[in-house]
């Protein structure tokens, strides 16, 4: 099966508004959740692309652009990895073992278009100093075009190839590594996870990463993330009001906020 | 000078909302959408001042870079400011900026990326992986609301102008703790419900059949998934380990668990 090209069209269309969603608002297309789905809605198979997506959403939950590091563009990894599952008819694992590889070799891509723009923002240097206002807001408008090329490009390119790509994949690469993705997709959710312990307070605050963990571990099946994050929320209010409240009237009579750096934070990405 | 009105303050919400991070570069960051988001209450408050203005611009496209839906307090504080006294004084502005960047990053991101992430997109997920879309829908609702906060947010920050470093830091420290305390909670329940992965060995002692999973089950549920985690906890606590690197470490340990069956 080859893709058709008013597919490819509007799958070009969605991820240069997916990678606006994700330097801007972050409603939802910029996730690998909406990527898969999408992909998946607009091929046909939504199913295949619900799961490609959720998993990958998934995998990485703590994975994000702390500072405007960069991280692997798990957005075109989903829309690749779910077009591929599809036109393969392997399966939804078939696509998340792909999606991976996929998504950390386009970090270049996002990288080139970063680098794109330094262009742009000397461009607007020169424009503020003539007090051209008009250029310098010209520059910023044009600055989405490194970012949408940098999307665009890749899923074009590997949705035109995507028969070829798949019959290469399935040829080339023997079982036993196709099975080792599926694994590793099974267990790399483990990095976000440890990506967010690493990010919040988890020294500090650990007694309640445990309550959760024990919810869940034990009564999982009685009990839901939604239902662990309202005792989360509880646990919160619980906090604001006996704690909370006296921190606050003691930081602004001293007048100064004290910033703990007692969490030992470590380099996300480089 | 000229005053600013609601309307002023309402496009400089919505350009903040779309536009600050569209040329974002190595060299200044958000820099360069920064002017672009305050151009229009620039363009109100130097209407017939070309030297403010040119002035006012070029200090406006500094160096800057935040979590975006804090950056509206400071954006908002800026527009206060240069409202109030101009730009005689660039080095306050270029001050306010760059001292209040750093930490509203830090409380932004802990809160806006991690924790709202982790929960609203984790529960979309698990609908999503049980065949339902309707789950998409989640993020757009929880959305929605980030974009009232960040529309208080431009108005406290208008509001409050230079106050806004010591009043609302101090409260939002404590709300940082609190989102604190849920996103731990969140995530401790995220890894027996996400990793999936449970280990694939029997052990043949005679006649009897040991599952290993079912004795890891029986010290702990999920203590598979637990090890996991804690390892790569463990790995990214190391020097010179990343995220990306980390990925290729789980993915070496997939391919060996995944074959456990065909080396023994």
């Amino acid at each position: 099966m080859s893709v058709s090209v008013s597919v490819i069209i509007v799958l070009c269309v969605f991820v240069s508004l997916a990678v606006l969603d994700q330097i801007s608002i972050q409603l939802g297309p910029y996730s690998p959740l909406f990527g898969g789905a999408i992909t998946g809605m607009v091929m046909g198979d939504l199913k295949t692309g619900l799961i490609v997506g959720a998993t990958l959403q998934l995998m990485t939950l703590g994975v994000a652009t702390y500072g405007g590091a960069t991280v692997p563009d798990f957005l075109t990894g989903s829309i690749m990895g779910t077009a591929y599952a599809i036109i393969a008819g392997k399966g939804a694992e078939y696509g998340i073992g792909l999606a991976v590889p996929i998504g950390l070799l386009l970090t270049q891509l996002d990288i080139l278009a970063r680098l794109t723009n330094t262009f742009f923002q000397a461009k607007a240097d020169k424009y503020a100093e003539a007090g051209d206002y008009r250029g310098v807001e010209r520059s910023n408008v044009l600055g989405t075009i490194p970012w949408i090329v940098s999307r665009v490009l890749p899923v074009a390119i590997g949705l035109i190839f995507g028969q070829g790509v798949v019959n290469a994949i399935n040829s080339f690469i023997p079982q036993w590594f196709m099975d080792g993705l599926k694994t590793a997709g099974m267990i790399l959710p483990a990095m976000g996870i440890a990506i967010l312990m690493r990010y919040l307070p988890l020294k500090k605050y650990w007694p309640f990463f445990i309550i959760g963990f024990v919810m869940l571990a034990y009564g999982g099946k009685s009990f839901s993330i939604l239902g662990a994050a309202l005792v989360g929320l509880a646990m919160a209010g619980v906090y604001v009001i006996f704690v909370g409240n006296k921190e606050h009237t003691a930081t602004t009579s001293n007048g100064d906020v004290e910033v703990d750096d007692d969490d030992d934070e470590v380099e996300i990405d480089e | 000078m000229s005053k600013l009105e609601k309307s002023d303050i309402k496009k400089v919400y919505w350009r903040n909302i779309f536009g600050l991070q569209w040329g974002w570069n190595y060299e200044r960051m958000q820099g360069l959408g920064y002017s672009w988001v305050i151009m229009p209450a620039l363009k109100k408050i130097y209407a017939d001042d070309k030297a403010g203005m040119t002035k006012a611009l070029k200090t406006s496209l500094g160096y800057f870079n935040t979590s975006q839906p804090m950056s509206h307090l400071i954006v908002g504080a800026d527009m206060g400011m240069e409202e109030k006294s101009g730009i005689e004084n660039d080095a306050a502005i270029t001050g306010l900026k760059t001292g209040l960047m750093g930490p509203f990053a830090g409380v932004g991101d802990t809160i806006f990326l991690a924790i709202y992430r982790a929960i609203i997109f984790s529960i979309a997920s698990y609908m999503a992986l049980s065949g339902s879309a309707v789950g998409l829908i989640i993020p757009i609702i929880a959305g929605a609301v980030i974009l009232w906060v960040r529309y208080k947010f431009t108005w406290i920050g208008y509001n409050q102008g230079t106050r806004l470093a010591t009043d609302f830091a101090g409260r939002m420290k404590v709300l940082t703790d609190a989102a604190s305390i849920l996103g731990l909670t969140v995530v401790g329940a995220l890894i027996p419900s996400v990793i999936t992965y449970s280990l694939d060995f029997k052990y043949k002692v005679g006649k009897v059949t040991l599952n290993a999973n079912d004795l890891m089950d029986q010290i702990l549920p999920a203590l598979a998934p637990l090890l996991i985690v804690m390892f790569s906890y463990w790995l990214l606590g190391k020097k010179k380990m990343n995220s990306t690197k980390l990925i290729f470490v789980l993915i070496a340990l997939g391919m060996l668990l995944g074959n456990l069956k065909n080396i023994f």
